[in-house]
């Protein structure tokens, strides 16, 4: 018979820890097969109905992106980060070509950026579509989520015709984008799909977001403070739903964004239902960018940069350096930091994922107390990538 | 904390974002118990694929200049420099177990020899010799475009002897060539033969 005292020591001699017994708890193994957390997990310290202790269990999806692009020329990587966030790939697409174009100083013409502000905001109403249809499903509103689901596959076709791809779009290239608008039928099309979504909010608000059990789940649970949103470095809808006015597109402002009017809405509550009236708002505001962008129209002009490297692109060359470009996504503020040291790879790329800042530490706090009921629609509520936690 | 100046911006006012909750509206939704779905019966109804969507590769064997920048630009590396008997330059043989179907490939080829078409379908029937089928050198355009209905062209892929290769396409054609190896440098035997060939023309020149 073993003592506990040399268990514990043996565990510490191979790098792991035992964790002590505990007469009145027991331990729950919340995901990865749980539908909520997809590809994540969380170890839960239960006592009766109500959590005591929550451990973040990540790193199912890790791949080391970031080491893998210092292996693989410039553009190829174009190819490997937009699977860091599978229900936005063109976020992670648009930072990295945003910092190259930096690098190489280029000055991207006004018709890519016309179509790189567009197809940014047609995968922000994408993801929130994708989230809507999580949440309405954990909160058992099943109809709402299929209506999200299926208003997700109009914005697909749509991609589908621009970029060649329903999901992995690999569109956004340093120095314009890969293909040109097909042509007035797409915009035609992108026009009559806002419309459409635009009338069908209200059918989301009558159902969903208006619905009264909606609040009698969310109301003042999960609830996040202010000061400790900061600490950890929330940002995005989160740290907006506790009552802090940030938004990178209007404190840093990139593509056409100051041309663009738009409101941003910040609530006090902190809690679920407050970041969920704060996506529900962001869905309309994003439509309205939409409506805004189709009614100045693309410029005319090249939708890439004329430059003789990009005729032979293997061995594409960007001069040493390095650069940050950081855009808001749906989940938050995602950045990109690429050094260079002029050879035809990169030396280091950072990226700055918005999920793990809430997706790990803030997680462990706000589940401390909650009923296991509520354990998938915070979590939901938080609207983590896994993906991107692990990287 | 404090110090950090604040950048005044248009922020949506509070009862413009909050929401009433309804014990009534919810039973709106019962409406569309009388509209029609938006799902399809597939396989009796079929969505339209996107004109350039980006599917299986075709390759023009006669401009193809085997420059290997195809192989070079794959993410995945799922691109492998084919020498064949009768032409001059290596192929690239594409691998779909790899393939991420991000179609640089197609982008940096110079003279516009590898290109794509919109077909897709990658599914099987689990057997070992249908699983052969995606890894092969792509067949000319027109060869790839005959069949509508999205589904790879080769139905089977006979190894004859000496390293000879027959491609059956689902119609029935084939197509027949010897493979000599693989890699960017030609294969050693023919490489003497194809030194002769040049020496050759270079003397009735």
């Amino acid at each position: 018979m073993v003592s506990q005292q040399e268990l514990v020591k043996e565990a510490r001699e191979n790098g792991m820890e035992l964790l002590p017994l505990e007469k009145d708890t027991y331990e729950l193994f919340f995901g990865p097969q749980h539908m909520a957390t997809e590809n994540y997990s969380l170890i839960l310290k239960m006592d009766g109905n109500r959590v005591v202790k929550a451990i973040a269990n990540p790193g199912f999806l890790h791949r080391g992106f970031e080491k893998l692009a210092e292996y693989r020329p410039w553009y190829t990587n174009i190819a490997l980060f937009l699977r860091v966030c599978v229900p936005e790939p063109d976020v992670p697409e648009a930072i990295y070509s945003m910092a190259v174009d930096e690098l190489m100083g280029w000055e991207v013409p006004e018709r890519a950026q016309w179509i790189r502000t567009t197809v940014l905001e047609m995968a922000r109403v994408t993801s929130y579509l994708f989230w809507t249809m999580g949440m309405a499903f954990k909160l058992g509103v099943y109809t709402a989520g299929q209506w999200a689901a299926a208003y997700r596959e109009r914005f697909m076709a749509l991609f589908e015709e621009l970029t060649g791809a329903r999901v992995y779009h690999i569109y956004t290239i340093p120095g314009g984008v890969r293909r040109d608008i097909p042509g007035d039928k797409w915009l035609r099309q992108l026009r009559d799909t806002v419309e459409y979504l635009k009338d069908k909010l209200k059918d989301f608000d009558n159902v969903l977001f208006e619905n009264y059990i909606t609040f009698k789940r969310l109301e003042g649970i999960g609830v996040m403070d202010k000061k400790f949103a900061l600490e950890e470095g929330v940002t995005g809808p989160n740290l907006r739903a506790t009552g802090v006015k940030a938004d990178v597109r209007k404190l840093d402002p990139y593509l056409l964004y100051p041309e663009l009017d738009f409101e941003v809405p910040v609530l006090k509550e902190g809690d679920a239902l407050a970041r969920v009236l704060v996506r529900r708002f962001e869905i309309e505001q994003d439509l309205y960018i939409l409506e805004q962008l189709l009614e100045m129209g693309p410029p005319s002009g090249p939708y890439k940069v004329d430059h003789p490297a990009l005729k032979a692109l293997p061995r594409f060359k960007v001069p040493a350096g390095d650069a940050y470009a950081h855009v808001e996504s749906s989940k938050g503020d995602f950045g990109a930091y690429v050094v260079s040291d002029g050879g035809n790879k990169p030396y280091r790329v950072q990226l700055r994922g918005p999920s793990i800042a809430h997706g790990i530490r803030v997680i462990e706090q706000l589940l401390v107390g909650a009923r296991l009921a509520d354990v998938p629609v915070i979590l939901v509520s938080l609207d983590n990538c896994p993906p991107d936690i692990d990287r | 904390m404090e110090n950090v100046k604040e950048i005044e911006f248009k922020v949506a006012p509070e009862e413009k974002v909050k929401k009433k909750p309804s014990f009534l509206k919810p039973w709106l939704g019962l409406k569309y118990l009388f509209k029609k779905p938006v799902t399809i019966k597939i396989p009796y109804e079929h969505t339209q694929i996107a004109e350039k969507y980006r599917g299986f590769h075709t390759l023009n064997w006669k401009t193809c200049i085997g420059c290997n920048m195809c192989g070079q630009i794959c993410p995945a590396r799922a691109i492998e420099m084919t020498w064949i008997e009768g032409e001059k330059r290596a192929h690239p043989k594409i691998d779909y177990g790899r393939c991420t179907f991000c179609q640089f490939c197609v982008d940096v080829c110079p003279t516009g020899a590898l290109g794509h078409v919109e077909h897709y379908i990658l599914t099987t029937e689990w057997k070992e010799e249908e699983l052969e089928l995606f890894d092969w050198v792509p067949l000319p355009e027109e060869k790839v475009r005959k069949f509508k209905d999205y589904r790879h062209p080769l139905a089977k892929i006979e190894h004859l002897e000496d390293g000879k290769v027959r491609y059956i396409l689902r119609d029935g054609e084939a197509v027949e060539f010897r493979i000599l190896g693989y890699g960017l440098k030609p294969p050693a035997k023919p490489r003497a033969e194809e030194k002769k060939e040049s020496g050759e023309e270079k003397k009735t020149e």
